[in-house]
């Protein structure tokens, strides 16, 4: 019962959670029924009445609590990858929902890469994906990525394509950012690889001082040494690490002079097989609320996004 | 006191393998100091250290000093640290003392590679040396001699000169004959990785990344050359990066079948960094 077929990215929009109980319901029971591997990853306020409309079904689903299932954001991408290694050849189906309304504007606009990342990421994989977005609260912005990211549209009537679906990499190229960090922002160079345990010492103590989550700074500190590390091993002196605080998250923000990874996909997953590079940006986008990245004549700048709140 | 000051100070957080250095001290502390600054960052790379004392008396005053600054005690207990008299390592009898020194060299330094280090570092006081050697051009010609043999065997030194007790202007000729000279100072590694016996392998303490994890791949390749089930004590770890991670996936992968790698007490953030990277391996082992 496996497909040969590639991968789909269906959306959804419902106004009333009847109608996303009952499609949702009934998407997910037919992967039941066709013996594929079904996971659905939703907000845990949705999950009694998806429940209620599997019946049975719901014992074939691998549920998980949005919250976790996208915190951060791209570890969604990990799960699904995860899931699909684990039984080669076999379709899944995933629903996937998170509930955007709680994201701070960096991770909007990082879901909108994402959104277009996986028409890239899981092309040749068995995956049959569908995102449900409440069109009744969905902001403009996403209501326009949700339209241009999904090759297809389900609705009451059933499944049909998506006249609005755009090229990925237009897309991922528009959402590149390159933003100069503020006047004032606390900065250390970083030139030689005996700077970046300094690097991390720096950014642990600041951190720690803008009251982040202790779990957050953990991971943040490994994540800059990672950016900090591509720079070193790719990128142009000057190099520089920035920190500030950008409103609705805490910002570390990498810059050196060269022209960047080039690759507009790098680090939306990771290296296929073991490999001794590649990993670091696919690790700070595991670790991060957020990662934003852009060249320009001055240079290459990775800001890592971390929530004053989680 | 630098009585050449045309030789530069070596890196010892980077020293090429067969550097051959000196100090020059007028103080036991600056003694102290310099050799264990050498020793401690030796220890660290995961090499083994003989230090040759002048006599007796000299060997304790500086067992005692080395065990104060380092992770020494630990070190003496695995036999990756040994002091021992200039005596018991050259021989008492003068007669064909270059190819004895030389030998001894050489046998040292192969036992090192069998014992599992990487290298033999050596840090000698050169307090008596010209009276065995018989004048201070024998000296000269000696540590001429010492930088090619050094270079070819990849071990490093330091000969440690005694202002107090040398000719005036000799200084500068005795350094012309070095690579470079040791630091005075104490700045400390920022990772350690000794050598541990029981079960073989290392115990590695402080922070690796792209400045050091080439030294700990080399320390623990060593390991696996004498035995490929090597045991890497991850207590002391306070952080690692992914290409550390990658680097011992790789050289778990290269081991024979009967071999493995094994993680004990790894730090949560080198789980976080297998869970996200998915670098695991059948001979890479870690433990709960």
């Amino acid at each position: 019962m496996s497909s040969t077929a590639l991968a789909s990215h269906s959306a959804l929009f419902y106004d009333t959670d009847d109608q996303f109980a009952e499609t949702v319901g009934t998407y997910l029971g037919d992967g039941v029924a066709r013996g594929e591997r079904v996971l659905a990853v939703v907000p845990l306020g949705k999950l009694d009445r998806l429940r209620d409309e599997l019946g049975p079904d719901a014992k074939s689903i691998d549920f998980v609590d949005a919250r976790d299932g996208y915190r951060p954001q791209w570890n969604v991408f990990r799960a699904v990858l995860d899931s699909l290694a684990s039984a080669p050849g076999q379709r899944l189906r995933v629903v996937a929902e998170q509930d955007l309304a709680a994201r701070t504007p960096a991770e909007v606009i990082d879901y909108q890469r994402l959104e277009a990342a996986v028409n890239v990421v899981f092309r040749d994989h068995p995956l049959t994906l569908l995102c449900p977005y409440d069109a009744t609260r969905l902001p403009r912005e996403l209501f326009d990525i949700s339209r241009r990211t999904h090759d297809s549209v389900i609705d009451a009537t059933g499944q049909r394509p998506n006249e609005h679906f755009a090229d990925p990499s237009a897309l991922i190229l528009g959402l590149a950012t390159v933003t100069s960090p503020p006047a004032g922002a606390l900065s250390l160079r970083c030139d030689e690889a005996l700077d970046l345990s300094s690097a991390r010492r720096f950014v642990r103590d600041h951190a720690t001082r803008a009251h982040l989550d202790r779990d957050a700074v953990d991971d943040l500190v490994l994540a800059v040494s990672e950016i900090l590390t591509n720079a070193l091993t790719h990128g142009q002196p000057p190099r520089r690490l920035y920190l500030y605080d950008g409103g609705a998250t805490w910002v570390c923000h990498v810059h050196d002079s060269g022209a960047g990874p080039g690759d507009l996909y790098a680090g939306f997953a990771p290296p296929a097989l073991p490999s001794d590079h590649g990993y670091g940006l696919w690790l700070a986008r595991q670790l991060c609320d957020a990662v934003d990245m852009g060249a320009d004549v001055t240079g290459t700048h990775v800001r890592l996004h971390t929530r004053h709140q989680r | 006191m630098t009585p050449s000051p045309e030789l530069a100070t070596a890196n010892l957080a980077d020293l090429e393998p067969g550097s051959h250095l000196c100090a020059f001290y007028d103080t036991d502390q600056q003694l102290a100091r310099i050799a264990s600054t050498f020793v401690a960052w030796g220890l660290a790379a995961g090499d083994q250290m003989l230090y040759v004392a002048g006599d007796g008396d000299a060997a304790t005053t500086m067992l005692t000093s080395l065990l104060d600054h380092l992770p020494g005690s630990h070190a003496l207990a695995s036999g990756q640290l040994m002091v021992r008299t200039f005596e018991d390592t050259y021989g008492g009898t003068h007669d064909g003392y270059l190819v004895r020194i030389e030998a001894g060299f050489r046998a040292a330094a192969e036992e090192s590679r069998k014992s599992g280090y990487p290298a033999l570092r050596v840090a000698a006081e050169m307090g008596d040396v010209a009276t065995f050697l018989g004048s201070s051009d024998e000296v000269l010609r000696w540590e001429r001699r010492a930088t090619a043999m050094q270079r070819d065997l990849g071990v490093s030194s330091v000969c440690q000169y005694d202002l107090r007790h040398i000719e005036k202007g000799h200084a500068a000729s005795l350094a012309a004959e070095h690579t470079a000279l040791a630091p005075d100072g104490d700045e400390s590694p920022m990772a350690t990785f000794l050598a541990v016996g029981d079960p073989w392998g290392l115990r590695v303490a402080g922070e690796v990344d792209i400045a050091n994890r080439a030294g700990l791949i080399r320390a623990i390749r060593s390991r696996a050359a004498v035995s490929p089930r090597v045991h890497l004590d991850l207590h002391g770890l306070t952080f690692a990066d992914v290409g550390t991670l990658s680097g011992l996936h790789a050289l778990a992968a290269a081991l024979p079948h009967d071999g493995h790698l094994v993680l004990r007490r790894p730090p949560d953030l080198l789980r976080r960094i297998l869970d996200i990277t998915g670098l695991r391996h059948q001979r890479l082992v870690v433990e709960a």
